[in-house]
Formats: structure tokens, C-alpha cells, sequence
């Protein structure tokens, strides 16, 4: 009963409803920005933008759809080769209509493939014979140890980015994902949003006893000290979840409903052949999806202790800004301390650059990826954090 | 049932605001006295464990309140000086939350909702929001909170601050219809909030208890008297200085006055019988409810 009447607490504040009818908006406006933001061109070059587009685009795109053999790449690169020479300025709309934006993801990873660690370039794409497009596999076979052996700087991690590297499925199988890719980037602003509304919720858990000077009440009650400060501390949890997945989920079901799932199994590497992390499109999502989660968790101890500790939700709320939006422009000032910034909590709302990037870290023989030492390091903390929350109230006023 | 009070002190940054207190309380009504500052909400605090005590103990049945934690926290009801609520919630959320923390299951804790909203008179308030609520309106839910769990010790911190003389008397009436089998503890610096509703009266100013029994055994033992006079309106300053004024009435060619004095203010004083107010005049020095100090 405590806990239902703690979660009314928090739903039936006018500000605190007004904050999540907010944060309704954006997810619908982040929604419809998602879905505008795919353009398809037809075959008689117009551009389109809008409900459809986004599906046209798969529907065009899966023309190659499955496995993506050597014969299909040597395809690709000879009709890209074909179209160059007939039209060596700007290929007109619609040809592009007709033919490369089909094959354009394909297009992007051949060239992803030849150009390791370097200056993207298409013009590699030109210089492929058509034997070694057909064994194109085997120069990114290749080319995965040479870069085993260059992001690796101890032998340790050497093994472990070759392991990485060889949980990558090749042939790889291809499938439109632009619904996904596109959604990946809107999860992330729209989880910065959620962590911060989420922030400012749960500060006022904890805060709300002494702004509205219930206090007194509160612990003098049989409870106050004890259970009714456990089932706050997990209506914070609890409002975490229901505020961060209910969000997210019509942020994605919007979306992914307009926009369709297409690619849902497409690998990763077919847009970051290089990546240490061997996942589908998915995956991807549901990391990134995930790593918001934690974000949001962290936010909500953070904010519930410093509000606990604090009595007010001042300073409290202003923490998850602090966090995630200020501390990104802090790390590119103090680029000396690169590897510290690789690890602090705005980098769970950076999936993108993070999953790009092969940031890896050694203790003692151990070697980690950068994702799930960051997504473990704050969902700890996140927990560790909250006894602390409970002790502040337990022990309020009773310090000797 | 007993609640006692051990040398109980509380400092807060050199000044003691409870100094070295020694009191013992069984069923009944308790009014405390005093001006603000004198540290009645300190003693409240301490004694609803919000506070620790600097020095001494506070027991109840013999065992320290502090060790017996939530135990004793369940046979107490309180309501603060500064009753503060949630706003957004309805009287009825508000009293069922309360009843949460108080450890009463639900349906116990809907049913008493109900009694004690029909009581003080909210039943039919009960959707209403808290922020909605008249300043005697939420003291009415203060006190219906503070015996949701049916409390041994009930303790009231200035209950009818801030209320109209209506909401006052119905106050009072209201408080004195809860005090059967249990040990009220109300404080207030107005004297008539507790006059008649108290068994047991305790002085308080600087920390320290200086009087406790019965109104009667207070009033009796003043060495003063109680004199009313009529005199010319511009004499009554030098009769403020000179004794102690209870009252000041203008009346067609002069003011009555109602004085404090071991002997008679002017020849044709009239001796009066004397009331807790005039108590309460005599050993604080003031009119009850004049001063405004910031409370301790």
C-alpha cells in the first residue's frame, strides 16, 4: 500500500505531470522527426519524404536482400563502375532512383572494408577488379587481423579484439536497415530527454517531505524510517521503469510502426565493418535502448541521494544535465584525460560513437570493450547508490 | 502507561533550547505553556523521535523511546506546529497514505479513514485536494492523521495556531472528545486553548519546566491578585508601567483595567477572581499571545 500511495505521490504532483505530458510530446515529436527524416527516391527521380518513404526505401533496398556473397558484391561494384563512367559528374536522380540508392549500403561497406583505419574514399571503390570484389571477404578477413594487431597494444588485447573479430558471421546477410539506423540516433536524444525528466521525478521522492514540510508526520510514523524509505527508494525504481520503457516504447512503437522493422538481422558491420562488436541491427537498438535504461537508473540514485542528503531537489535535479549533457562538452576541453572521458556516464547516451569506436581497457590480463564496462560500472553504482538513499532517511534528524 | 522525561537537554549551537528537563506523564491531558522560544516544539520533537536529545533520556514504560524505534513510533500520534501535507493529494489519498506508513492494512486503514473524516467533520470533503483546504480544514485533517493509528500518546504542537475562534473552540472540543484513555500532550502560548480541556499544566519559558500541576493549584498559588479598575485615559500609561495590565477597555471617560498587584491599584479597585490567563501574564511578563518570537 505504501508503494501505491508513494507512486500517486508522484503522479498527482501538477509539475510532475506537466514534465511527463512534456516528455509525451517529445516522443511523439521526436517520432515524426525520425519518420521525416528518411528520403526515397523514386524511379522517376522525385524525392520523398513522409509516412511511406521510409518503407519504399526498404522495399527498393531489399532487392539484395540475404546473403551478401561475392558474386552480389562484384555485382554491385560492377553496375556502380557501369553508371560512373556513363555519368562521371552527378548521376542524375533517376538513375540513382533506379539503381544505386538499391545497392548504396552495399556500396558504403566495400568501401568500409578497403578503407581500415584511413580517410574514407570512394574512389577505392573504382580501382576493385572484379575477381577481387568477389573475394572481397578475404581482404576483410585479412584486414581484421592487420587491425587485431593495430588496436591491440598488448598481446592480451591483441587475442581478445581477434576473438571479438571472429564472431563476426561471413558471409555477411544483408537486409534494409535505415528504420534502424535512423531510430538508433533519435533512441539517444530522446534517452537524454528521459534521464533528465526521470532525474527531476525522482528528486522530488525524496525532497517532497521537506517542501511541503510533511517531514514531521512522515517520521514520527511507526514506518517512515524504515519500510516507507525502502518502498521509496523502489518507487523511484519503479517510476524509472514505467516513465523510461513506457516513453521509449511509443517513442519506438511510433517509429518502427511507421517505419517499418526491415533489418532487424541485418549485421552491424555491414555499416561498421571494423566494429569490435559483432551485433545485428537489433542489438544495436536494444543497447542503446538499454544503455538509456541505465542512464536513467543512474539519474534517479544520483538525484534521489543528493535530494535525500540535500532535503531539497534543487541541486538534485540540475545533476542528470550535469551528467549527461554538460559532461560530453568537458571531456572534448580536457582531451588529455581521453581515456577517463571514455568512461563517464554521458558515454551510455553515445552508443553510436562508442560501438564505431574499437575502445577497449586492460586490468592486469583482463580486456573489456568500452559498452558493457561502462553499461555494468553504472548500473552497479546505480544500486550501490541506493542504501545510501535509504540511510539518509532512515538516520534523519537521529545523528548523535 | 507512562511517558518520562530524564534530564532531558537540547542544545543547538551553545543555546539550550530544552535544559535539563525531569517530567513524568501518565493518562490524561498535559498543556504545555509557554511563549514561542521557549522550546516546547524542541521537547515535542524529541519526544516524537525527530531529534535526539543532547543530554538525558525520554522513556516510555521504562525503555528509551530511541532503542524502542518504530515500536513507540506506533503508539504515537503528532501533530506539528508546522503541519505540512502533500497538496496534490485528496484528503482521502492523504489519510490512506499516512495510514501506509503507520503500518495499518488497508481495509483497517479505509474504514478508520472514514470514522475519524466523519469526526472532525471532512467526510464529505474527502475528494478534495489537500492545497484546496481552509488553514482549519487541514489542521482537522492534522488531527484526524494523528489518531489514524489510534495512538497511546498524542501529542499536539500549537493545534489551534492560525485559527479563527470558531475552529478554535471546535478545536478544543474536538481534542477534549479524543483524550479519553491516552496521554495528550498539547502545546500552545494561548492560554485558553488549554484552561479547560487540561489536567495537568506545565510552565515552560527558557528551556526549563517552572511550574507543573492542576490550573487550579496555578492559580492559587499566586501571591497577586487580580484588581478592576476604571481610571482617566491619560493616566492608563503610567498604571502599564507601573503593574501588571491585563487588559485595557476604553470606556465614556476613561479605561478599565484589569491589573495584577499584591495590593489595590487605586482605592476603588475591585478585586476579581483570577484565571489561568492571569497566571500566565503574571509569569511570563506579557499578555498571552502578544509576543511573536521565532520559535525554537
Amino acid at each position: 500500500m505504501i508503494l501505491k500511495y508513494e507512486l500517486k505521490k508522484v503522479f498527482s504532483k501538477k509539475m510532475n505531470r506537466i514534465v511527463l505530458i512534456a516528455a509525451l510530446l517529445a516522443a511523439v515529436a521526436l517520432s515524426v522527426f525520425a519518420i521525416g527524416s528518411v528520403r526515397y527516391v523514386g524511379e522517376d527521380g522525385a524525392g520523398h519524404t513522409g509516412l511511406t518513404a521510409s518503407r519504399h526505401l526498404a522495399a527498393d533496398r531489399n532487392r539484395w536482400k540475404g546473403g551478401l556473397t561475392g558474386d552480389k558484391i562484384a555485382q554491385v561494384v560492377s553496375s556502380e563502375k557501369e553508371i560512373r563512367l556513363q555519368y562521371p559528374d552527378d548521376v542524375p536522380n533517376e538513375i540513382y532512383g533506379k539503381t544505386l540508392q538499391s545497392y548504396n549500403d552495399i556500396e558504403n561497406f566495400v568501401i568500409g572494408v578497403l578503407t581500415p583505419d584511413t580517410v574514407w574514399d570512394t574512389g577505392v571503390l573504382y580501382q576493385l577488379e572484379d575477381e577481387q570484389a568477389k573475394n572481397l571477404y578475404s581482404i576483410y578477413e585479412k584486414n581484421l587481423q592487420e587491425m587485431a594487431g593495430k588496436y591491440g597494444e598488448t598481446p592480451e588485447q591483441q587475442r581478445f579484439l581477434t576473438e571479438q573479430y571472429e564472431k563476426t558471421e561471413l558471409p555477411l546477410t544483408y537486409e534494409a536497415k535505415d528504420s534502424w539506423d535512423t531510430i538508433v540516433m533519435y533512441v539517444e536524444t530522446y534517452a537524454m530527454i528521459l534521464a533528465i525528466v526521470i532525474g527531476f521525478l525522482a528528486a522530488g521522492i525524496f525532497a517532497e517531505e521537506f517542501r511541503s514540510r510533511a517531514d514531521a508526520v512522515y517520521f514520527s510514523s511507526r514506518y517512515g524510517r524504515t519500510n516507507a524509505a525502502k518502498n521509496k527508494v523502489m518507487a523511484g525504481l519503479l517510476m524509472t521503469t514505467i516513465v523510461y520503457w513506457a516513453g521509449m516504447g511509443i517513442m519506438s512503437l511510433v517509429s518502427l510502426g511507421v517505419m517499418g522493422i526491415s533489418g532487424v538481422s541485418t549485421p552491424y558491420q555491414i555499416y561498421q565493418p571494423y566494429s569490435i562488436y559483432a551485433m545485428t541491427y537489433g542489438q544495436y537498438y536494444l543497447l542503446a535502448v538499454l544503455c538509456g535504461y541505465i542512464a536513467s537508473l543512474l539519474a534517479a540514485s544520483v538525484t534521489m541521494l543528493i535530494a535525500a542528503k540535500m532535503r531539497s531537489a534543487n541541486v538534485a535535479v540540475c545533476v542528470p544535465f550535469f551528467l549527461f549533457c554538460v559532461m560530453p562538452f568537458i571531456g572534448r576541453a580536457l582531451s588529455a584525460f581521453l581515456t577517463f572521458f571514455k568512461l563517464t556516464p554521458d558515454m551510455l547516451l553515445n552508443v553510436i560513437e562508442c560501438a564505431k569506436n574499437p575502445n577497449i581497457f586492460q586490468i592486469g590480463n583482463y580486456v573489456f570493450r568500452q559498452i558493457p564496462c561502462i553499461m555494468l560500472l553504472y548500473f552497479v553504482i546505480s544500486i550501490i547508490l541506493l542504501p545510501f538513499v535509504y540511510r539518509s532517511y532512515h538516520r534523519y534528524g537521529l545523528k548523535k | 502507561m507512562e511517558l518520562e522525561l530524564k534530564n532531558v537537554s537540547k542544545e543547538f549551537s551553545g543555546v539550550h533550547a530544552v535544559n535539563h528537563v525531569s517530567f513524568s506523564m501518565k493518562k490524561g491531558v498535559y498543556g504545555l505553556l509557554g511563549v514561542n522560544g521557549a522550546g516546547k516544539t524542541t521537547l515535542m520533537r524529541m519526544l516524537c523521535t525527530l531529534i535526539r536529545p543532547t543530554g538525558g533520556e525520554i522513556l516510555w514504560n521504562g525503555k528509551n523511546i530511541l532503542g524502542l524505534g518504530a515500536d513507540y513510533r506506533n503508539i504515537l500520534g503528532y501533530l506539528p506546529q508546522d503541519f505540512g501535507y502533500y497538496p496534490d493529494l485528496s484528503i482521502y489519498d492523504y489519510m490512506m497514505y499516512i495510514a501506509s506508513i503507520k503500518g495499518i492494512r488497508q481495509g483497517a486503514a479505509r474504514k478508520r479513514t472514514k470514522q475519524l473524516l466523519g469526526q472532525v467533520g471532512l467526510a464529505k470533503y474527502e475528494k478534495r485536494k489537500m492545497k484546496t483546504l481552509s488553514g482549519g480544514m487541514a489542521r482537522r485533517v492534522g488531527i484526524a492523521q494523528a489518531m489514524l493509528n489510534n495512538p497511546q500518546i498524542l501529542v499536539l504542537d500549537e493545534p489551534t495556531a492560525g485559527l479563527d475562534p470558531n475552529e478554535r473552540i471546535r478545536f478544543r472540543n474536538l481534542i477534549s472528545e479524543l483524550s479519553e484513555d491516552r496521554l495528550v500532550l498539547l502545546s500552545t502560548h494561548i492560554v485558553s486553548d488549554v484552561e479547560f480541556i487540561a489536567n495537568q499544566i506545565m510552565l515552560m519559558k527558557n528551556g526549563r519546566f517552572f511550574y507543573a500541576g492542576t490550573t487550579e493549584d496555578l492559580v492559587s498559588s499566586m501571591e497577586e491578585s487580580v484588581w478592576h479598575c476604571t481610571v482617566p485615559k491619560q493616566s492608563v500609561n503610567d498604571f502599564v508601567g507601573k503593574y501588571l495590565v491585563d487588559n485595557v477597555k476604553t470606556v465614556p471617560g476613561g479605561a478599565e483595567l484589569r491589573i495584577l498587584s499584591k495590593v489595590p491599584p487605586t482605592k476603588q479597585a475591585v478585586r476579581e477572581e483570577a484565571t489561568l490567563e492571569d497566571a500566565f501574564l503574571l509569569y511570563f511578563g506579557e499578555k498571552a499571545g502578544d509576543k511573536d518570537d521565532t520559535e525554537i
